[in-house]
């Protein structure tokens, strides 16, 4: 039986076919997906902040981009997947509102060169992105195939 | 660990919720100038989110939403957003629309009745304007707090999509969001909107000190 599990702003899950993991409500938040396609493994992780060294004490694992994707990948190796074999997509980062008085980058561009960096970093190919502009963005991410289906109001539906 | 912690006691809480009666009650009379027609309003109800996760308070991440956001300065800072689900959108905007002739106070503000969706969304912002100095001088009156409201930038699309930047931006930790709920009625239709205050981290203790001082101060005054 097919489940569908709902990660919320901050969270994260991991699972194997025949499940659905989706998130919703993505503004400057950043989805990333780690799938193995050999043994059909993965994980999804809804991050909020590019760098956990900003937050003192305890915070949720899947809430920055470097504690998450390290928790991604530890919680996919403990269900036997390889990290060698994995692919990653990227979700999100928006710029929602327009703002003069702002010219920094955005948290939503943060999240995305961050999600990217590490990424790098462990050597996880980037293979599907839709991300950046400046509308919100859900995503479910279909484990049997690894595809990643991208809702956004008034789009046509994204399949990545 | 929980470094979830309430924001307010369940009497603070009360007193808020009776300060934004006030409120509420004032914001009715300013719709209904606005409206140039009769608006009531049902007993708004005041909560709490302690973490953004619960925001699912709204039930749905992805609803579509339309918001006003606003910064909010002064002795608290932060953000605040009025935020009209998108099915009302249409029953408020034709209000507005029958409204903006003669003086009225949206003609006023330079809207006048047109096609364009952004003249449109310009109304919603206007009307949070409105309601939003409604309650905030509730706020200052009964609790002593100076906090006024930047001009609205306006949007439509999934209600935590609007949000996440904000909440991120304004607390990286634990975060607390001050929710007011009001429904209006309006020629029989009900429009539910809400107003969320998003204090910033260096203000949460001012907002609550002063939410609880003026709660004393009522209690010893008998009221």
């Amino acid at each position: 039986m097919q489940n569908k599990i709902e990660v919320m702003m901050g969270g994260g899950a991991v699972t194997t076919a025949p499940h659905i993991i989706s998130s919703l409500g993505l503004g400057s938040c950043v989805v990333v997906t780690l799938y193995d396609p050999k043994w059909k493994i993965g994980g999804l992780a809804h991050i909020m902040l590019p760098d956990s060294n900003s937050l003192n004490g305890y915070h949720p694992p899947y809430k920055c981009a470097d504690t998450a994707i390290a928790t991604l990948i530890k919680e996919l190796r403990s269900m036997r997947a390889n990290p060698r074999d994995m692919v990653a997509k990227l979700v999100g980062g928006a710029k929602m509102f327009l703002s003069s008085e702002d010219s920094s980058p955005g948290i939503g561009e943060q999240n995305i060169m961050s999600v990217k960096h590490i990424l790098s970093r462990e050597q996880i190919p980037l293979v599907g992105k839709s991300t950046g502009g400046n509308y919100g963005r859900s995503v479910e991410f279909y484990l049997d195939s690894g595809k990643l289906i991208v809702k956004a109001i008034g789009q046509e539906v994204k399949e990545i | 660990m929980n470094d979830k912690k309430q924001l307010l006691s369940a009497e603070q809480v009360d007193f808020l919720t009776e300060v934004m009666n006030i409120g509420a009650g004032n914001a009715a009379t300013a719709l209904t100038q606005v409206l140039q027609c009769q608006v009531d309003l049902v007993i708004p109800r005041v909560f709490i989110i302690a973490d953004a996760k619960e925001l699912s308070t709204l039930n749905n991440p992805s609803l579509p939403v339309v918001c006003a956001r606003m910064g909010m300065v002064g002795d608290v800072s932060g953000g605040l957003f009025f935020i009209v689900p998108e099915e009302q959108k249409k029953d408020l905007i034709r209000l507005a629309e029958q409204a903006m002739t003669g003086t009225s106070q949206l003609w006023r503000a330079g809207l006048t009745s047109q096609e364009s969706d952004d003249l449109k969304l310009s109304v919603i912002a206007e009307i949070g304007n409105i309601v939003t100095g409604v309650y905030l001088t509730a706020v200052h009156d009964f609790c002593r707090l100076n906090i006024f409201h930047t001009v609205p930038t306006v949007a439509t699309d999934m209600v935590q999509a609007l949000l996440d930047e904000s909440l991120v931006r304004l607390s990286r930790q634990v975060q607390h969001i001050i929710v007011i709920e009001n429904e209006f009625v309006v020629e029989e239709k009900l429009i539910r909107t809400f107003l969320m205050m998003i204090p910033s981290v260096e203000s949460v203790n001012i907002l609550v000190n002063s939410i609880g001082q003026a709660r004393m101060a009522m209690a010893q005054d008998g009221g």
